[in-house]
């Protein structure tokens, strides 16, 4: 499928890697020659110099011929133009990234039909509800949900006094653990495993479950972590998403903190944001810092647009004493030294975007995608449709591919999730979440055609 | 400044308020005043004519013209307005005459008279049409009806409707003062509708439905609304409330919008304090033995609390806690947009939010604070608009106090009288108590209220402008 991409910077980078990986052709557009530039040195992707909101440069990026097109500048208002003006085949599917509150405020929302726009997608948001999980599950350092919720994957470090350390997947069942859910991945130094009944768990392991909302405080405990909620929150930066984060804070009862260097954004923020306080000042302030009491929050997230400021706040932070610290990283070449100094949870907004787009590539059945931030390992929702072999058929008797795991089902009618097993049969509109490791991608999305 | 452009809107004021003389002068001629009124109307008209004809006619308004019309066509008004007390010698004294003539102009409802019943008829009405005249505005009305403030318009109506901020229902200012007129307008004839029903007299319902809609307090009766049965005390609360409240809400009610008024911050601080001050009233005169009078605490209350002043019971006999709770209710008054006066409660609400997060300030020295009354963002400029008329609030109401005191009245009375001058209440407490009347005052501190209760009336910088040197410069800007 051919895929043009407009807009070269984090998040359309990130898409073209994911895509082109894929096997998928991608043409990248943007205004800038040196991003192209870049782009084209390190992937095998196709550029076009020029403004993603002319007909003309979108006609010379082939978009007559393509399947998706992704606009995704850091510019709502070009994103938009571009879906609106291009003409593309009948099967083009648009996306456009429409991240300004802006746009969304009071609850109004634009009809994406009036732009010609399939899917308006903002990262921004989604990583603001990805790390609003984490916040509520404090252990967590990655959290997925489908389904609306019902069904939820995460990622937990087992701590060495952990109930669970030491035992066997099959022990573990025995005893009664983890039966209402059911642990997907675990990864180990820099290996993702799918477990069996003879692997065992150690202390430092990092599980992936998938269970219900429910279930999941119980996975917290065996892990050896205890549940708290989310009171006292302080966000660092002016981004969008620390404002969706500090919105969705105010829905769930917590209380935000903001820090923002930009005197004009703090007061946009402190106008905008009924219950935050907003504070006008840098994350690297330590005087502030601890003015602001950052030892007794409960958590300390930094969002700003700059990934050294993130980090060096969040270690002050930390050490300071916040008991969660949540950390904002745009490079991926500092994922793993982030993880070595000691900050465990971090949120990608090219993960987020990308898992947002990933979705209507697989188009079809496939209703939401994730994937796990230290691997390329996927969970992939998909829906049974009407007309689907699968339906009425045992799990036991569908050959999933090496590398992929049924983590749930999930049934419409009574929105009830259900840890599968062998003999569980697949009703038409039963949602399922595969779990899936790369190489295994790709023929489990032929088992759920559209 | 163009003074001649001005004086010739003022004029045009004149006339309009020789217009509303003529019912009066109507019922004049049943009574034996017929002379007396048409003297009256006269020199009202022919002022106001001679003001007219000798200016020109081709008017164009700017932001100083407009407040010198505001506020010298307030001062003009009130003149002649005073003129049927002096000229039928209703009124003993000429600082009398002009006292009751500002009191009904600035819908005070103070009056100077010990017994109402004794006057004619006509005075009657007439004190009740300067209520009704002043309560909208006069302005408003000649924004409403004048087409040749057409340009300044929307400088004259800033300047003459009360509160942070005049909301306009339509982009053109004198369809928006029409509008409010109309809503008005409709609001009256529906209380005098219900007063007949009720089974007031023609006169009397027509009277006390212009009193109460204008938040005024003049009555046909010394006994106030205390001469009337239960039921039409009731619906007077009901219509003293709708009267303190933002018209525009009414207008949208009126267009079909649902419950407009639940949705608005200010009327919900507004209702909230009304209720609260009427429960606590009720309740520490039961406790404290004085009596269960849910209805006389409703609606002396509420007559404060919307700076009506009708009464019907004699709160200066009440405990000193109810009556420092008035007092409370006197200075903060009636919402903006409304016919009532006060300080407004969205000032009120503004002033104590603003000084709330000062005080979180000292916690958070970084901290960026905002003020928002509902959702609506209190911008810094109007904030510090609003402390500023608290301070000219807070000093005009020291200095008033302290000229009354100065003329030989007690502290209470002073303090009173110069707090229901400038919300525009009526009754203060002390000598100028409900059961009590402003006519033994003396000429000198009938001048002091009768400053006090315009200064209120047009919140001040209209007035005071007029003082400014810089405001009568041909050149304009050289303070």
């Amino acid at each position: 499928m051919r895929v043009v991409i407009v807009g070269a910077g984090e998040v359309g980078y990130h898409v073209a890697d994911r895509l082109s990986a894929e096997k998928h052709d991608v043409v990248v557009v943007d205004v800038l020659p040196e991003r192209l530039e870049y782009v084209q040195t390190h992937l095998d992707v196709a550029v076009v110099e020029g403004s993603g909101a002319s007909p003309s440069v979108m006609e010379s990026a082939g978009v007559r011929d393509a399947g998706l097109l992704a606009a995704v500048t850091s510019v709502d208002e070009v994103n938009l133009v571009c879906c609106m003006s291009v003409r593309g085949g009948k099967n083009l599917v648009k996306v456009a990234r429409v991240s300004n509150p802006d746009f969304y405020a009071d609850g109004a929302h634009l009809r994406p039909e009036l732009f010609g726009v399939d899917v308006m997608i903002n990262p921004e948001r989604e990583l603001a509800l990805e790390t609003l999980r984490l916040l509520e599950s404090t252990a967590a350092t990655d959290i997925a949900a489908f389904a609306g919720g019902a069904v939820q994957l995460i990622g937990l470090k087992v701590t060495d006094d952990a109930p669970i350390a030491g035992r066997t997947f099959a022990q573990i069942g025995a005893e009664g653990g983890l039966t209402s859910m059911l642990t997907v991945a675990l990864r180990r130094g820099d290996q993702t495993i799918v477990p069996k009944g003879a692997t065992e768990v150690q202390g430092g392991d990092h599980l992936y479950i998938v269970g219900t909302d429910n279930t999941i405080s119980a996975s917290l405990e065996l892990c050896g972590h205890k549940p708290t909620t989310v009171h006292r929150v302080m966000i660092a930066g002016g981004s969008h998403e620390a404002f969706y984060l500090a919105q969705l804070l105010r829905q769930h009862r917590g209380q935000a903190t903001m820090l923002v260097k930009e005197r004009d954004r703090a007061q946009e923020f402190a106008e905008k944001l009924d219950q935050a306080l907003v504070l006008n000042g840098d994350a690297t302030d330590v005087e502030l810092l601890e003015l602001e009491g950052v030892g007794g929050v409960n958590a300390f997230v930094a969002l700003t647009d700059h990934d050294e400021t993130n980090i060096l706040s969040a270690l002050l932070a930390k050490h300071a004493g916040a008991k969660q610290v949540i950390t904002l990283v745009n490079r991926m070449g500092f994922l793993p030294l982030a993880k070595l100094i000691g900050l465990e949870t971090v949120v990608s907004p090219r993960l987020s975007a990308a898992n947002a787009i990933l979705r209507y590539v697989r188009r079809g059945s496939v209703t939401r995608v994730a994937t796990l931030k230290d691997s390329e390992a996927e969970a992939i929702g998909f829906k049974v449709s009407s007309g689907s072999p699968l339906v009425g058929r045992r799990l036991a008797d569908i050959e999933f591919p090496e590398g992929s795991i049924v983590a749930a089902i999930v049934r419409e009618r009574d929105v009830e999730a259900i840890v599968p097993r062998g003999d569980d049969e697949l009703l038409e509109g039963d949602q399922v979440v595969v779990f899936a490791l790369p190489e295994a991608v790709a023929p489990v999305a032929e088992l759920f055609p559209s | 400044m163009n003074l001649r452009e001005v004086l010739h809107i003022v004029g045009a004021l004149i006339i309009w308020t020789a217009v509303a003389m003529l019912p009066p002068t109507v019922i004049g001629f049943t009574e034996g005043l017929a002379v007396h009124w048409v003297l009256t109307f006269g020199v009202t008209a022919s002022l106001g004519a001679v003001m007219w004809f000798i200016t020109p006619r081709d008017v164009s308004i700017n932001r100083r013209e407009g407040i010198a019309i505001v506020g010298l066509g307030w001062l003009a008004v009130v003149a002649v307005g005073s003129l049927p007390f002096a000229l039928t010698g209703v009124a003993p004294t000429v600082a009398s005459a002009v006292f009751e003539s500002v009191s009904g102009f600035t819908t005070t409802g103070a009056t100077v008279f010990p017994v109402i019943e004794d006057l004619p008829r006509s005075i009657l009405l007439w004190r009740s049409i300067t209520h009704w005249m002043g309560g909208m505005g006069i302005i408003v009305l000649g924004v409403a009806i004048l087409p040749l403030i057409g340009m300044g318009g929307a400088q004259l109506f800033r300047a003459e409707v009360p509160g942070i901020a005049a909301d306009r229902l339509k982009p053109r200012v004198a369809t928006t003062a029409r509008l409010l007129w109309g809503v008005y307008a409709l609001l009256t004839v529906i209380l005098g509708i219900l007063y007949l029903l009720l089974g007031m007299s023609l006169f009397d319902a027509t009277n006390h439905a212009m009193s109460a809609l204008a938040t005024g307090g003049f009555s046909t009766r010394t006994a106030s609304m205390g001469a009337y049965s239960p039921a039409i005390q009731w619906v007077t609360i009901v219509f003293m409330l709708i009267a303190g409240t933002n018209f525009t809400l009414h207008y949208q009610a009126l267009t079909g919008k649902w419950f407009p008024w639940i949705r608005d911050a200010e009327f919900r601080w507004y209702a909230g304090v009304a209720g609260a001050a009427v429960m606590a009233v009720f309740l520490f005169m039961g406790i404290s033995g004085e009596g269960w009078i849910l209805k006389d605490a409703a609606f002396n209350v509420v007559a404060v609390g919307t700076t009506t002043g009708f009464v019907t019971a004699d709160f200066g006999a009440w405990p000193a806690f109810c009556q420092v709770l008035l007092l409370g209710l006197m200075f903060v008054g009636a919402m903006g947009g409304s016919t009532g006066g006060g300080f407004k409660t969205a000032r009120a609400v503004v002033v104590l939010k603003h000084a709330v997060s000062e005080v979180q300030k000292v916690l958070h020295p970084r901290a960026i604070f905002v003020t928002k009354l509902g959702r609506a963002l209190i911008r810094s400029d109007i904030l510090a608009n609003v402390l500023a008329f608290l301070a000219l609030y807070v000093a005009t109401h020291g200095i008033g106090s302290l000229l009354l005191a100065a003329l030989g009245h007690d502290l209470l009375t002073s303090v009173s009288a110069s707090l229901a001058a400038m919300s525009s209440i009526g009754p203060g407490l002390g000598a100028v108590g409900p059961a009590s009347h402003y006519g033994e005052l003396g000429s000198a501190s009938h001048i002091v209220l009768s400053a006090l209760m315009l200064l209120g009336r047009l919140e001040f910088y209209t007035l005071l402008v007029l003082v400014i040197p810089g405001t009568w410069s041909r050149w304009g800007g050289d303070l």
